[in-house]
């Protein structure tokens, strides 16, 4: 049940976390572990692709705001994208669209960061 | 005591004044000799007796180490020599053959002869005594019989002399003599104290026993030469044949001691390595007592480390393998049993900068090799060695080193090292006993920790209880009643403690404000935001009749107690109990669901979860939603535990809560609520759900509902 796995690629200096899975309470200390290295590297442009992300829990969601804050204060950004509907519905039922850009592809995202630099 | 001793010494000296009063006159007078000679002697004996039983009263010499008892027979040895010289020097001027007896020249003589006797009596007495203790150190089946064997033919031999004449000899006197020799060759086999010395004790019985053997053939060869022994035969026949044989028996004795220290001695280290890695394999057991205090375990651990394979420095090092994601994401230095992090648990005798020097970070150190290859590694010179690549000019004051990996069951937990300032300081047996040891230690640690754990997790269940009491008195303990309003509200927790929320309150005459919510995280800290919560509800609602006034207040106020990663979501409904009309607004959570005579949907409001976003975006993200509710509208409010109720990897999911309850249109609101549980629970085919159960019911009545109650 609580299988979680994290991919991490470098896409064009902007870091990408590709979830897979069960994303809960239990599996959230990784997520929050893979998140803090980025920051402890100074990293801040990050891509979160959700393709993979079957279930999210309200701890799941905690992560991200526990780092939004610290990533936006060094001029970078979460994004968030590929989301499944249901896995969208959890981010939406929540307003988290209002705080976050969530995009249909990861490319995009990826993208929306050098926009902002031009 | 004391005064037994002087007792002793007292009754020693009479007989021995007697014999020599008797000496004295002797030289002058010419008595019949026969009876006389016989009580002299045995007025010499007794003497003798005395002084044996005069050593016994002296307890302690038993215990005093083989050594120790060496160096005294040699300072008596020294004593004897020294003044027995002085004495033969000056005062023996000789003896006259008159019939085969001697007889003194002088009175200096007979003085001086007494003296003399008695002196190499006392030793003789000594020396017997101090090797018995040494025969009988370690006893075997035949060891206390061979040693009285000789006692008794010692004291036969003696004895038989009593009725002969000084220079008289008997062929039975001889034999027995030449037996008694055979028995002190026989006894000075026993030698097992050696092996027990400790290597220092062993160079100095060596010593000793080189000095003892030496001194021994000096003092048998004075004691063959004329006067000395001429002086004992005039002084006492017996007690000539007692010192001679006592005297062989000291040569031999410590001829063979320093022979056999001699063949100990290489393998002295050895034993001594063997006996304190027996003694510390024994202070091991204490390990088990220690595993309550990690930090206490370390010390031990370390500080054993030093004694077991007397190393300069040590120290203990925990390893913990991080998960592959993390591992990959940090971009860690990655080996090939996996990434990891290392904490120095415990030091001795070395300085975070000399372990620096030892392991440098940058490249693959002995850490990863022994990591890798799971087995002890011994470097011999660090400063040359392959693997370390350190360089010939390294600044460090550690010549060779050890490293041992702590392999448990459950895997690698820790590495172990151990250093010593000299090159080549290891041997092949050190690291044996060093992983031994490791091994030992691995046991201690890991159950250190598995105690820890388990007191952790009986810490948490205690917590979690306490938890769930709590959470059980936030919730109302009864529900509002309303002449048009039907009510039905249940909470189940799961085996954790969740955050699920839900409570009502009487805003005015008209209207009832009913609150669903769900707090992110469990245990404690989940109950006590969710008794925030509370608090803020039933202070908050009645002053801001409003939903989403109450909602944007409730958030201001809950804002600054959250932590960053913390948030509520909540629904919130005020209803007018005399006109139905029904206000809804959403921060973030679950819709409505409405369940209306001919359809049935859910009503979302736009909203945002509280605590997650800033006062002004929350406000705005806010919008309130109203319906005039008809007799039989039901609207159920609930959490994410209905719908997120999962069976394999499918959820419940909004659909079929939809669908459950179009089935169960029409029914009153406990029928619902019941509906829906045993929807949930069928479709979890009664596993244990992970999230709470949280459902509030309402059914509209309505004006007819009141008629009815009024009727009743």
């Amino acid at each position: 049940m609580s299988d979680f796995k994290i991919e991490y690629r470098e896409t064009e200096n902007v870091n990408v976390l590709e979830l897979k899975g069960y994303l809960d309470a239990h599996t959230a200390p990784k997520l929050e572990d893979a998140l803090q290295s980025l920051l402890d590297k100074e990293r801040y442009k990050i891509v979160v692709n959700c393709k993979h992300l079957s279930y999210i829990s309200s701890a799941g969601l905690g992560v991200f705001m526990a780092f939004i804050e610290d990533v936006r204060n060094n001029a970078g950004d979460i994004k968030l994208t590929n989301m499944s509907p249901k896995v969208y519905n959890v981010f939406d039922l929540l307003g988290f669209p209002l705080l976050y850009e969530i995009f249909k592809d990861e490319s995009e995202a990826i993208n929306k960061f050098f926009e902002k630099k031009r | 005591m004391k005064l037994r001793r002087i007792l002793y010494l007292a009754a020693i000296l009479v007989p021995l004044l007697i014999v020599f009063t008797i000496d004295v006159i002797r030289r002058n007078v010419d008595i019949e000799v026969g009876p006389l000679s016989l009580i002299r002697d045995l007025l010499i004996i007794g003497a003798m007796i005395l002084v044996y039983l005069f050593f016994e009263t002296t307890k302690a010499s038993r215990d005093q180490s083989p050594t120790r008892k060496l160096g005294l027979i040699l300072i008596a040895l020294i004593v004897l020599v020294a003044i027995g010289g002085t004495v033969v020097m000056a005062g023996i001027e000789g003896f006259d053959l008159k019939g085969g007896f001697l007889l003194p020249l002088d009175y200096g003589t007979v003085f001086s002869a007494t003296f003399l006797s008695v002196l190499l009596g006392i030793f003789s007495v000594l020396v017997m005594r101090v090797l018995r203790d040494l025969v009988l150190y370690r006893r075997r089946r035949w060891t206390r019989r061979n040693l009285l064997i000789f006692i008794a033919l010692l004291l036969i031999t003696a004895g038989s002399t009593i009725w002969l004449d000084p220079l008289e000899t008997s062929y039975l006197t001889r034999i027995l003599f030449w037996l008694a020799v055979v028995f002190a060759i026989v006894n000075s086999f026993r030698l097992s104290w050696i092996v027990y010395l400790t290597k220092r004790e062993k160079i100095f019985g060596l010593i000793y026993g080189f000095f003892l053997f030496v001194g021994f053939i000096t003092l048998n060869i004075i004691l063959r030469s004329g006067i000395v022994s001429k002086s004992l035969l005039y002084y006492s026949y017996p007690l000539e044949q007692f010192v001679s044989l006592a005297c062989i028996f000291g040569n031999i004795y410590f001829g063979m001691a320093f022979v056999s220290t001699l063949f100990h001695l290489p393998t002295a280290e050895a034993f001594d390595r063997k006996a304190s890695e027996v003694t510390s394999l024994h202070n091991l057991s204490r390990l088990v007592t220690q595993v309550f205090d990690f930090n206490e375990l370390v010390e031990t651990v370390t500080s054993m480390t030093l004694q077991v394979c007397e190393a300069k420095s040590c120290w203990l090092e925990t390893i913990h393998f991080l998960e592959e994601e993390t591992a990959k994401v940090s971009g860690n230095k990655y080996s090939a049993s996996g990434n990891y992090s290392v904490q120095i648990v415990g030091t001795k005798n070395i300085s975070q900068v000399e372990i620096d020097v030892l392991m440098p970070t940058a490249e693959r150190t002995l850490r990863d090799i022994v990591l890798e290859e799971r087995r002890p590694i011994a470097v011999d010179d660090v400063r040359r060695d392959q693997r370390l690549k350190l360089g010939k000019k390294t600044k460090t004051r550690t010549g060779s080193l050890v490293v041992v990996p702590l392999v448990s069951h459950s895997g690698l937990i820790g590495i172990l090292y151990a250093t010593k300032e000299t090159e080549f300081g290891f041997f092949k047996d050190d690291v044996e006993v060093i992983s031994a040891f490791a091994d030992q230690a691995t046991v201690a640690i890991e159950n250190s920790r598995l105690i820890k754990e388990s007191l952790e997790r009986e810490r948490l269940f205690r917590e979690m209880l306490v938890a769930q009491e709590m959470q059980r008195k936030l919730l109302p303990q009864s529900l509002p009643q309303f002449p048009t309003l039907e009510l039905d509200a249940t909470s189940t927790a799961a085996f954790e403690v969740g955050g699920d929320y839900y409570d009502f309150a009487q805003l005015d005459e008209q209207r009832l404000g009913i609150v669903v919510g769900d707090v992110s995280g469990k245990g404690v800290s989940a109950a006590f935001y969710m008794s925030e919560v509370k608090g803020v509800f039933q202070a908050l609602s009645r002053m801001y009749p409003s939903p989403k006034e109450f909602l944007v207040k409730a958030n201001e106020a809950l804002a600054s107690s959250f932590d960053k990663r913390s948030f509520v979501s909540l629904i919130y409904a005020v209803v007018n109990v005399t006109s139905g009309e029904l206000t809804l607004a959403r921060a973030g959570h679950c819709p409505m669901l409405f369940i209306a005579k001919d359809h049935v949907e859910y009503i979302r409001p736009p909203g945002m979860g509280m605590g997650l976003g800033d006062e002004a975006v929350f406000a705005n993200a806010i919008n309130e939603q109203s319906v005039q509710l008809n007799p039989g509208d039901v609207c159920v409010l609930y959490t994410d535990g209905i719908t997120e109720a999962r069976r394999g990897d499918d959820e419940f999911g909004y659909d079929r809560l939809l669908e459950c309850a179009r089935q169960s249109r029409g029914n009153d609101a406990s029928a619902i609520k019941e509906h829906i549980l045993e929807s949930v629970k069928s479709f979890t085919d009664d596993q244990p759900t992970h999230d709470d159960l949280t459902l509030v019911v309402l059914r509209w009545q309505g004006n007819s509902a009141t008629n009815k109650i009024d009727i009743s």
